[in-house]
């Protein structure tokens, strides 16, 4: 966990969502909720039973994003969900600001 | 959003500095305030967090809270503060749609074209006047207008000329009125009445009473014709 230019905690954060997974339908939901919390966002991987994804920002809004996308679309239901540390270099070579 | 040019919304004596007060047009829900420097804002009537409507929050200074959660909102719709992390940078997501706004003849006027779009000339009506009340009644707003001509004020039958599906100009013998008409929904609309020039006082109130007479009058009718379709 780093701080920002103001003292604000920031994160960068692997979350896998388990469960049964529509891949496109949970992305795109992810990347909405990505967009809207103004958080970088790189899809790692997706399949039926799991999607990867991983944010960087405030702490605050990566916790929205969790929660947001522990709900997910209505033709999932995420069952479990996992979070870890992501490597910074994930976002220097795949860093994607959604919705733009 | 299809609303095109200006739509009037209230009298302006009516949104005081430090208010707010929820309207609507065709449908659309918006949430008109005024801060306390005076400048009038027309915006979307929710708030992005839950949805509440802006409308039931509160103004303090130059932003208008959510009375939800409390999030706070400045003049161009931002959010900058959120009570419950009072640490976070708000994002620049996190924005209300807002809309222009004008005061011209004692009523505030928006205009829903989007915040990008050119806004049209303003309504050409004169600063000199008297505002008198809206009235809200349940009927169409073509309606609403056809019955004016019909609801006497006293003995004076009045003359109409509608400017504009939107301006209406009223003649009540020596009294000249003009209305800003509001279509709220399909079958919801409102007139925001005021007087040209300086009106005495002791008119205020028999004009307020033809204006109530007047709704009840336009009221009965869209009743009358709307149990005439189901008989038929």
């Amino acid at each position: 966990m780093a701080e920002g230019s103001k003292g604000v905690k920031r994160e960068r954060v692997i979350f896998t969502f388990s469960g049964r997974i529509v891949p496109d339908s949970f992305v795109a939901f992810a990347r909405h909720r990505a967009a809207k919390l103004d958080l970088p966002l790189a899809v790692l991987a997706s399949d039926d039973s799991s999607v990867a994804v991983a944010v960087d920002g405030q702490v605050d809004l990566v916790d929205a994003f969790d929660m947001a996308c522990s709900l997910g679309p209505h033709d999932c239901i995420v069952l479990d969900v996992e979070r870890s540390p992501a490597p910074a270099a994930l976002f220097e070579s795949r860093n994607e600001r959604t919705g733009q | 959003m299809s609303l095109q040019d200006w739509y009037p919304l209230a009298l302006s004596r009516d949104i005081a500095a430090g208010t707010s007060a929820g309207t609507r047009v065709l449908g659309e829900e918006f949430v008109v305030w005024r801060d306390s420097k005076g400048a009038v804002h027309a915006w979307d009537d929710r708030c992005p967090h839950r949805g509440m409507k802006m409308s039931f929050g509160f103004v303090r200074g130059d932003h208008i809270a959510c009375l939800y959660h409390g999030w706070q909102y400045d003049t161009a719709g931002q959010c900058q503060y959120i009570p419950a992390h009072p640490d976070l940078e708000v994002p620049q997501t996190i924005k209300i749609p807002r809309f222009a706004t004008i005061e011209a003849g004692g009523m505030i006027w928006g205009c829903f074209n989007g915040e990008d779009s050119a806004t049209p000339p303003a309504p050409d009506l004169p600063s000199e006047i008297t505002p008198l009340r809206s009235i809200f009644a349940d009927c169409p707003a073509p309606l609403m207008v056809a019955q004016i001509a019909k609801t006497t004020f006293g003995e004076t039958t009045p003359d109409v000329a509608a400017k504009t599906d939107r301006i209406v100009d009223i003649t009540l013998g020596d009294i000249k009125l003009i209305a800003g008409v509001q279509a709220i929904a399909d079958g919801e609309s409102a007139l925001h009445l005021v007087a040209l020039g300086e009106l005495d006082a002791s008119k205020l109130k028999p004009l307020s009473l033809w204006a109530e007479q007047l709704r009840r009058d336009a009221e009965a009718v869209a009743k009358a014709s709307a149990t005439t379709e189901i008989a038929a």
